[in-house]
């Protein structure tokens, strides 16, 4: 039973094949996702929302194991929920990040997450970290991850600069899932992003129809000339 | 081959109308080996509940003893006999204790339960090897034999026999589709339980 | 037997395991266990909860069972579907049916969806997935209606219409084209009935019979068997044989008793007022 049950178990488990993304500006953070939720082939969700909220001002981006992420990020939220209690103050994002890396790394044979932690607090104002698979911790002015990712490294390091305001922050991050999206198979649906500022958090949707578009190619065949469409063939005769 | 196979054998109970009939083979092998001719596989629990279990030959023994250990423990903190229906979950639970280590059994269940009005009602079960009851209003049926007695009892059986002729009707089931099953046969019985008796027949058999 | 007490700890028992892997070692495949092959569903609508299934239950090719009931109790006003391994659903929703009564009971208020939905997941997400229970969790509290799938491995999924098992694309494809919100608690068990159907007609291991659920604020109602579209015909001949036609070598008779009258033979009966 084992041999056959672990192929089967492995086959099933439910992925966030997906495109993750988190980038701080001056105010605050912007977070932002894809919405598809794969089991092999099959789309179990195409409206799921991976931006998960862990306290007030702090969200993660989950990727990986839909079950796993889930879990971790239901453990940390009650982890912050008796920080706040105990400590009588809203916890850092460094502190929700690091609870986070607590259970990554000490756990790391048994869960596939690659989360990413971003918020605001009054302390450091916005800040975003990444813990990608192994269990890291890193603090970063933006970070990628999930499947898409890999695609998009270039666009990122190529586009990303200092000193943006939020609507350009949020445009960076629409434009860049959008290209993940468009080339990795495993992500797809709709944009969700959120922005965290001292305020509030705002959430933001882009549609499947609405996405940024970017280049997508032209008609191969007959390019630059057009062609006849009456071309005076006559259709095979077929016996009744 | 698979572990059921490993020492052979099938089992079928079957509703008739205010009856109920349990019938099993008789063969015990090792793999293609006979053993022998007499293996019991079919055990009373009370006057009006037997069960059949299909399977590992060591299994059908240790469950045999669980068995009769658990109903023994309930009959006496219970201070009454066990019912059908409380006896299929008993034998569920069993197994699905072992669900990552389990018991190489299918256990059939056959008997009549006490309705309210004091009047008796023919009951069936089978579960699989963790424990998955089902309830069926015709027959059920268990072990290497398994696919020939789906189809022979689905063209046999119709509801509303009377104990001799559910005799008739069971014993032609499993006479037929043990003779094309290799790792069942070697003779057969079959109980018929009614209101005031229990008939066991041993059937005459093809011992090839 | 394994102890003489007559207490046994609660939980699984993994006793047979070494045996077990041991002849599984020794290239003897293990046997299946039944599955619900499945198409269940679950869908809402203006005022509750929709759920559905169909009622084949299969051991490999084999139909196992035609008429198995998959829409689970959980509570009065919550019911979950099951797919997967057969013993897993049936066993794990009655687990929690009865965690959730004792619940309720504790706090004296009655059971909330998500709270099924996390005793669940959590229980799942501990097996790692080794309990095979692919779950449809439906029902109404005090927050509104509330629907959920439930995988395997303890992922969970909000939404307003779900599908699951192998007959789940075809089911989906029928929501997918025809799922509304606002739908009436008519169109909605219309809905539901087609996407079962799909699932019954087009996929292998779901057949047989829809079962339906309707969950509304104040009011369940299961509708077992709520369309048979597989009904077999009555039989033309009767196959009974004729009394006799077996041969038997041996028979015994065990006389049952079914009356007892109790005579006393000497003197009075003791008063045992």
């Amino acid at each position: 039973m084992d041999h056959i049950d672990m192929q089967q178990l492995k086959s099933g488990e439910v992925n966030l094949g997906t495109s993750i993304m988190a980038v701080q500006f001056d105010g605050g953070v912007v977070i932002g996702a894809d919405s598809r939720t794969t089991t092999g082939s099959y789309i179990a969700n195409r409206v799921t929302d991976k931006l998960t909220h862990v306290h007030d001002r702090v969200y993660c981006c989950r990727s990986g194991s839909a079950a796993d992420t889930q879990a971790v990020a239901d453990v940390v939220h009650l982890h912050l929920q008796m920080y706040t209690q105990t400590a009588g103050a809203p916890p850092s994002v460094h502190a929700a990040a690091a609870i986070f890396q607590k259970f990554c790394y000490e756990n790391k044979d048994a869960l596939s997450a690659g989360i990413i932690v971003a918020g605001w607090d009054k302390e450091v104002g916005p800040s975003v970290y990444n813990i990608p698979l192994g269990g890291g911790l890193f603090r970063q002015p933006w970070a990628i991850g999930g499947s898409g990712s890999t695609y998009v490294y270039g666009y990122c390091d190529a586009t990303y600069q200092e000193g943006w305001g939020r609507d350009e922050t949020v445009n960076f991050v629409k434009n860049t899932l959008a290209l993940a999206m468009s080339r990795d198979g495993s992500s797809g649906g709709v944009i969700r992003m959120c922005v965290i500022t001292e305020d509030g958090v705002e959430r933001l949707f882009v549609p499947g129809d609405k996405l940024p578009k970017f280049w997508e190619g032209r008609e191969v065949l007959g390019a630059g000339k057009t062609i006849p469409i009456d071309s005076g063939a006559v259709p095979m005769a077929v016996e009744a | 081959m698979s572990i059921m196979e490993y020492n052979g054998g099938s089992v079928i109970a079957m509703v008739g109308k205010d009856c109920v009939a349990i019938a099993s083979d008789l063969r015990l092998g090792n793999q293609a080996l006979g053993i022998s001719s007499n293996f019991q596989k079919i055990f009373p629990v009370t006057d009006r509940i037997y069960v059949g279990l299909p399977g590992l030959a060591t299994d059908v023994t240790t469950l045999r003893e669980r068995f009769r250990y658990r109903v023994n423990m309930y009959t006496i903190k219970e201070e009454r006999e066990i019912e059908p229906e409380t006896f299929a979950h008993l034998v569920s639970s069993t197994l699905y204790e072992h669900r990552f280590g389990p018991y190489f059994i299918e256990p059939v269940m056959a008997g009549l339960s006490k309705t309210p009005s004091g009047g008796l009602k023919p009951f069936i079960a089978a579960t699989d090897l963790i424990g998955c009851l089902n309830f069926a209003k015709d027959f059920v049926v268990a072990g290497t034999a398994s696919s020939k007695l789906y189809g022979v009892a689905e063209g046999l059986w119709e509801p509303g026999l009377e104990p001799e002729d559910l005799f008739e009707t069971i014993s032609q089931t499993i006479l037929n589709a043990v003779d094309r099953d290799a790792y069942s046969g070697w003779g057969c019985i079959v109980h018929v339980i009614t209101k005031d008796k229990v008939v066991s027949r041993t059937l005459k058999g093809r011992m090839d | 037997m394994a102890s003489s007490s007559v207490y046994s700890s609660p939980g699984f028992d993994f006793s047979n395991q070494l045996r077990n892997n041991f002849l599984s070692e020794k290239g003897l495949p293990l046997p299946k266990a039944t599955s619900t092959g499945t198409t269940i569903v679950g869908c809402l609508f203006e005022d509750g909860i929709v759920l559905g299934a169909d009622t084949r239950a299969t051991e490999g090719p084999i139909v196992a069972d035609k008429n198995c009931e998959k829409i689970h109790y959980i509570s009065e006003s919550i019911r979950c579907c099951g797919a997967g391994t057969a013993a897993d659903t049936e066993f794990t929703t009655a687990l929690i049916s009865s965690n959730i009564e004792l619940h309720a009971l504790h706090t004296g208020r009655k059971p909330r969806v998500v709270t099924a939905m996390t005793m669940l997941k959590q229980m799942l997400f501990q097996y790692q997935g080794h309990i095979g229970a692919a779950l449809v969790l439906g029902g109404v509290d005090a927050t509104g209606p509330n629907l959920f799938t439930i995988h395997p491995h303890g992922s969970t999924d909000k939404l307003p219409y779900v599908t699951m098992g192998s007959g789940s694309l075809a089911a989906m494809a029928v929501f997918e084209s025809s799922w509304r919100p606002n739908m009436s608690r008519d169109e909605a068990l219309t809905l539901v009935k087609h996407a079962i159907s799909a699932g019954i007609f087009n996929d292998l291991g779901s057949g047989s019979n829809v079962d339906a659920c309707i969950i509304t604020a104040t009011h369940t109602e299961m509708l077992r068997n709520v369309e048979m579209p597989n009904q077999r015909v009555e039989k033309e001949k009767k196959y009974g044989f004729r009394r006799g036609t077996t041969a038997w070598k041996r028979e015994t008779v065990k006389s049952l008793i079914v009356e007892e009258e109790i005579t006393h033979v000497l003197g009075e009966a003791m008063d045992t007022t």
